[in-house]
């Protein structure tokens, strides 16, 4: 039976993981569930996912949800994937865990915040908040600021300093591409003075296409 | 060289990694670093940790900071560490994985919300804002529910129905501690919106 994936291609979480098993030639069937008309709230989702969030991926009878540990069990479960994407070696791994967990409370919490706040929220029923776009804009900044000035401190093209991506790479600039639905003097003001970022982002997109840019044809629109 | 954990323990993450570590044996030397006197700023610790958090650990020349990396860490490099607390199995891992991700956003922010914004606001330069504490009530109470009917599903007494602990089950329980920060009205309040099987779990670990 092959591995199934939930998802709606809106959700940043869930461009990583379709990105990742179409770079990785993982078999899979993609389920689309589309958050705007209320597909995720079903009880048939329910059955996949009780806390009815994407992505999801049902793998025979397992069953698994939050993107990042569905990178690291797919980066573990399915052989052929390379070793850069979630290294066999202790401290490589746990870096990569360390910038995954700030990721939560940082970089996808503002991003995805300011950018549901400031445009999406009409779309999926919800009034626009102004203060909490401002709040998030603040989390946004900074956290763009500590990848421009800490994670991507050191020499190599990727996070923590690597030369090839590694899940982390693929889930944060997934999220950082959702800001390509504002305006581009927004995005401009956002990505603007981070260099290292905008390289960074070149990067991850460069080693993963022609599947990046596919995928993202939805932020397009 | 001793593993060294960067410490305070009004920490939720930070006492997680602590009780991991005197319960597993690990060998290390707890360094305290006072967040009330800004100590985290310093640049001292700014060598530790740039990003200026608690808890960090340095193992040797290894530098680390995020309490579920650090744990995972600690789990997989040292020694006699009982498989049930990080399985090798992929799949019990994975759930623990899912468990600990799904704490970020659920109800790591519920607890932190409430206290930051009442009774530790001043330490962190903030004023009572029950706004906000109003939210982190309400973050807290949908974890909690969601904790009760799914995380705690099945026979076992700990998170995903298993019989012994895991690093999910030391980190998600610490944060619920921290509700002891308030005073015993409001705390009574809030955990009273625990049953049964989130009481059982808490004081089997």
């Amino acid at each position: 039976m092959k591995l199934k994936v939930y998802a709606d291609r809106m959700s940043q979480p869930s461009r990583a993981v379709i990105i990742f098993c179409k770079v990785n030639v993982i078999d899979y069937e993609e389920i689309k569930v589309l958050i705007s008309k209320g597909q995720h709230l079903t009880s048939e989702f329910a059955e996949i996912n009780p806390m009815k969030r994407l992505p999801a991926i049902v793998d025979g009878r397992f069953k698994l949800f939050e993107s990042h540990a569905i990178l690291i069990y797919l980066a573990c479960a399915f052989p052929g994937v390379a070793d850069h994407w979630y290294p066999a070696d202790v401290a490589k791994r746990s870096r990569i865990h360390s910038v995954l967990d700030w990721h939560h409370s940082n970089l996808r919490r503002g991003a995805d915040t300011y950018v549901s706040n400031a445009t999406i929220a009409p779309v999926v029923g919800r009034p626009l908040n102004p203060q909490a776009a401002a709040e998030a804009e603040t989390l946004l900044s900074s956290s763009l600021s500590k990848l421009e000035s800490f994670w991507l401190k050191d020499a190599g093209r990727f996070l923590l300093g690597g030369n090839q991506p590694s899940i982390a790479d693929l889930s944060l600039v997934c999220e950082i591409m959702e800001l390509e639905v504002l305006d581009e003097k927004d995005r401009a003001r956002f990505l603007g003075p981070h260099k290292k970022v905008q390289r960074w982002i070149e990067n991850t997109r460069s080693a993963t296409n022609p599947h990046f840019d596919e995928v993202h044809e939805v932020c397009r629109h | 060289m001793k593993l060294k954990v960067y410490s305070y323990r009004r920490s939720q993450p930070v006492r997680a990694v602590i009780i991991f570590c005197k319960v597993n044996g690990i060998e290390f030397e707890e360094v305290r670093v006072d967040i009330a006197k800004r100590e985290h700023c310093t640049p001292e610790f700014s060598e530790i940790n740039p990003l200026n958090q608690l808890p960090a650990i340095v193992d040797g020349e290894f530098k680390l900071f995020e309490s579920h990396a650090i744990l995972i860490y600690l789990a997989c490099s040292y020694p006699g560490v009982a498989d049930h607390w990080y399985p090798s199995d992929i799949f019990k891992r994975s759930k623990i994985h899912s468990v600990l991700d799904w704490h970020h956003s659920n109800l790591r922010r519920g607890p932190v919300t409430i206290v930051q914004n009442s009774v530790v606001a001043p330490v962190f330069h903030r004023t009572f804002n029950p706004e906000r504490v109003a939210e982190g009530e309400k973050i807290l109470s949908a974890a909690l529910s969601k904790i009760e009917s799914f995380w705690l599903e099945g026979n076992g007494p700990f998170l995903l129905g298993v019989n012994q602990p895991s690093i999910a089950d030391l980190s998600l329980v610490c944060d619920i501690m921290q509700l002891e920060l308030l005073d015993e009205a409001d705390r009574n309040r809030l955990l009273g919106l625990l049953t049964i099987k989130s009481y059982k779990m808490i004081h089997r670990l």
